[in-house]
């Protein structure tokens, strides 16, 4: 159908990227700022392996009647697994941001950003 | 009106700039030629030479990127600490209810969902799988028994730390192996075998074996963590 998937990936990536932006810059609850991180993260992810994806080509796993590796019938690994640890990374990142969140929240009652003033207060 | 004037201005402004901003970078990444193949056509070609594993993805992560992934499996292990450092664990669990369905269902699920993670992390080489995910799935289903058991169950503190160090010193020790026996760490110092059999992809195999248990035990930590955060 598609000749490649290049603007398609793109254009979808870029909304989703949009949206989490939106929620960054909107939102003001430290856990739903976090939140929108993970999907401006996600979007990402599938910019590059969208765009790494030709359509046609296979998985490139020798299995189901494939013996042998050939970059001719078969995607690009690199990008899948440098996509492997940038999630492993992002849940690592997101765990620690929320920790703190809810620590914050412990400490003063409130997570909202606008009533953040623990700076203020110490002048 | 005054007033009303100057925001409609700023606005009007802020969605211009943002309007612009959105259609040169759409142009730019529309435009973008990302480089095809070149250095993954190479390892496809080398990859049945050098490790016989099934899956390039999982040779790509742990032989030829084996550094990489110790360097992201530390940075899991120091976000665990830090969350674990300022948020000890409490008693009292947030979900602290007694619901007989969800008690059953868990019941009969723990089990197969241990024996999937490990079928996941065991053949990593083989299909789409490995160390990271199967260990996510054993913490879900460590996750399920914080929901079902609230406060009456808690992990053993000893045998979670104990498998985690010993996961992740081993993954150590077998990367220095790799650099004593031959000339790079993580490199192949056990029998490749043939490819699309379980005992196959030599030292891949093991580096997933230590990946999977560490990444359990510290997810189901974490989820532990969060989940017992009432009285913090």
């Amino acid at each position: 159908m598609f000749d490649s998937l290049h603007p398609l990936i793109t254009m979808i990536s870029l909304a989703i990227f949009g949206v989490a932006l939106l929620g960054v810059l909107v939102k003001k609850n430290l856990f739903k700022i976090f939140l929108a991180f993970s999907v401006a993260e996600s979007a990402l992810f599938l910019f590059f392996i969208g765009n790494h994806y030709t359509p046609g080509l296979k998985a490139p796993i020798a299995a189901d009647g494939i013996t042998r590796f050939d970059p001719a019938f078969m995607v690009d690994p690199l990008p899948q697994a440098m996509i492997l640890t940038t999630i492993v990374i992002g849940i690592a990142v997101s765990a620690l941001g929320l920790s703190m969140v809810i620590r914050y929240y412990k400490l003063t009652g409130h997570m909202r950003i606008d009533k953040m003033d623990e700076l203020g207060e110490e002048q | 009106m005054n007033l009303k004037r100057t925001l409609r201005v700023e606005t009007l402004l802020v969605a211009l700039l943002v309007s612009v901003t959105t259609l040169v970078l759409m142009q730019i990444l529309l435009n973008l030629h990302l480089a095809g193949h070149s250095l993954g056509d190479e390892i496809l070609h080398i990859n049945a030479a050098s490790t016989q594993s099934a899956n390039a993805v999982t040779s790509v992560v742990t032989y030829f990127r084996g550094l990489d992934t110790l360097g992201e499996v530390s940075i899991l292990f120091l976000s665990i600490f830090g969350v674990a450092l300022h948020m000890p664990r409490g008693s009292k669990n947030l979900f602290s209810y007694h619901n007989t369905l969800l008690y059953i269902g868990v019941s009969i699920l723990f089990p197969l969902m241990l024996l999937f993670g490990v079928y996941v992390i065991l053949h990593g080489h083989l299909s789409p799988g490995g160390g990271f995910q199967g260990g996510v799935i054993i913490a879900g289903a460590f996750l399920l028994r914080f929901l079902t058991y609230g406060d009456h169950y808690e992990l053993k503190e000893r045998v979670v730390s104990l498998s985690e160090s010993l996961s992740g010193a081993g993954f150590i020790v077998l990367g220095l192996l790799g650099l004593l026996v031959g000339d790079r760490i993580f490199t192949q110092i056990l029998p490749l075998g043939t490819l699309g059999e379980l005992l196959s992809g030599g030292v891949i195999e093991l580096i997933y074996i230590f990946v999977g248990l560490k990444v359990s035990a510290e997810i189901s930590l974490l989820a532990e963590h969060f989940v017992k955060a009432h009285n913090v």
